[in-house]
């Protein structure tokens, strides 16, 4: 094929020669690092690459640059129209459309360190100062009487706030104030809206949500006068901006910190199911102890009352019974006993009776002589001749008349013993 | 401590001290009879107290049931 240096007007070179003498002379550039101002994105569903028009800081002039979708996917934060950017690309020329564009393997954002470090600042700032203090932050309430939501209208996180609170919690009330989320009255309208619930009594936890954006976009939440206007409010707040990753000031200065606008809707209501449950299990504790206290004071009673002294009164009369049996053998004994000795004691004084009497003598032959009045006589000088007499024996008397007298020694002087 | 009605732990707590006494004996017949049958009568007290509350607590749970 000849040089295309050689085409002439009678001989030119087509176009597919020209195109592609341009893509292989393009091809051999090497990568060029460039700064510039991204004026436009386009980035078409499907497509596998992002377009960008970058424009020069000064002058009026751009260029074209592609980018593979997952290197402008990865970027965080995302790329938006108007950020400066530096790229790292390779100039490539694309003969089906004879357009040439820089394809980008790099892209970096700048000015972001800037924004970055003045963001540090003012949070070392306002640290020092204590708006963050960690006995600061309130707690909410269990279940808030009215919900207030700052938030831009109609948007996600909106959406996200109320769906996921009322399906929770189906009769929770929100109040919403809106604001713009984005843009340069954000902050005013932010604090306006926070000053419109501050004020509703009925308003017992106040949610700021806004959905993930560009450091740029959510500039808004970092402002110190939002910061401080949060600081000073009675009302617990929580903060709901964008994404896990992101976190501006108003996270910090907020009571607490949700990571989107779903989990805040998950902080500010409980879960009814949940709710309900632990109504339930706590129903039946309650339900189970009261039954084991009746069950341990039942058994308590029980045994109180099967004691012997309750269970059997009989018993207390028994016991009495046993003592009244004893005693009453006790005094029969007694008196059996006595009764016998009282009769011994009559046996014995019979026997002296009958030692004593003097019958025994009258039958050993003894008589005894009475006089007609009835005196013993014992000596001669008692009785006269022919005097009346009565002699006692043994079985019976005698009578008899006094025919003489005969005086008679006694045989033994003792007139006691001379009676035997 | 009041005749009327006492609370289960009063009525409780007196029939053990009625038993206690009546198992100590020492008292005369006529009071051993008096505190037998105050025993008696602390005893049916407690017994309802208990019965009542089962009663109250059955009821609660049966109703529960029936939803």
């Amino acid at each position: 094929m000849p040089s295309l240096r050689d085409a002439t007007a009678d001989a030119p070179a087509p176009v597919r020669a020209v195109a592609q003498a341009l893509a292989s002379y393009i091809d051999r550039l090497g990568t060029v690092w460039v700064e510039g101002q991204v004026a436009q994105v386009s980035r078409r569903p499907g497509l596998n690459t992002v377009f960008l028009t970058l424009r020069d800081t000064v002058a009026d002039l751009s260029l074209s640059v592609t980018c593979a979708r997952h290197v402008f996917d990865s970027l965080n934060p995302p790329l938006v129209e108007g950020a400066s950017v530096v790229i790292h690309a390779k100039p490539s020329f694309y003969p089906g459309r004879g357009s040439l564009s820089l394809q980008a393997r790099e892209i970096r954002m700048i000015g972001l360190g800037e924004l970055l470090a003045r963001l540090e600042r003012r949070r070392q700032l306002l640290a020092a100062e204590g708006l963050f203090a960690a006995e600061l932050k309130r707690r909410l309430p269990f279940l808030p009487t009215t919900v207030g939501l700052v938030t831009a209208p109609g948007s996600d996180a909106e959406r996200d706030v109320l769906e996921n609170a009322r399906r929770r919690w189906p009769a929770v009330r929100f109040r919403v104030a809106a604001a713009r989320m984005q843009g340069a009255n954000s902050a005013r309208e932010v604090m306006e809206a926070l000053e419109v619930l501050e004020r509703d009594p009925a308003v017992d936890v106040v949610v700021v949500a806004r959905g993930g954006g560009a450091v740029e976009d959510l500039l808004p939440f970092s402002d110190e006068a939002v910061s401080r206007a949060v600081h000073a409010m009675r009302t617990p707040v929580v903060s709901a901006i964008g994404h896990e990753a992101d976190q501006p000031l108003l996270d910090l200065v907020a009571d607490v910190r949700a990571s989107t606008p779903t989990d805040a809707a998950r902080r500010v209501v409980p879960d009814l199911a949940e709710e309900l449950h632990r109504v339930e299990v706590g129903r039946a504790r309650l339900r189970q102890a009261m039954r084991a206290w009746l069950d341990r004071e039942q058994s308590r009673l029980t045994m109180v009352r099967t004691r012997p002294a309750m269970a059997d009164p009989r018993h207390l009369l028994d016991a009495r019974g046993e003592e009244v049996r004893q005693l009453r053998d006790r005094s029969r004994r007694t008196l059996r006993h006595r009764l016998e000795r009282a009769g011994d004691d009559v046996h014995h004084a019979a026997a002296r009776v009958a030692a004593l009497s003097p019958l025994a003598t009258l039958r050993r032959g003894y008589a005894v002589l009475q006089d007609a009045d009835g005196h013993v006589v014992t000596s001669i000088a008692e009785v006269a001749t022919g005097a009346q007499v009565s002699v006692r024996v043994a079985d019976g008397r005698v009578a008899a008349t006094v025919d003489g007298l005969t005086d008679l020694t006694p045989v033994v002087t003792d007139p006691e013993e001379s009676d035997e | 401590m009041s005749e009327q009605t006492p609370s289960y732990e009063e009525a409780r707590e007196e029939l053990v001290a009625v038993v206690a006494q009546l198992e100590a004996g020492g008292t005369t017949l006529e009071e051993s009879l008096a505190l037998w049958e105050r025993g008696e009568k602390l005893a049916r007290t407690c017994q309802e107290w208990l019965d009542g509350a089962r009663e109250r607590l059955d009821a609660v749970v049966a109703a529960d049931e029936e939803e």
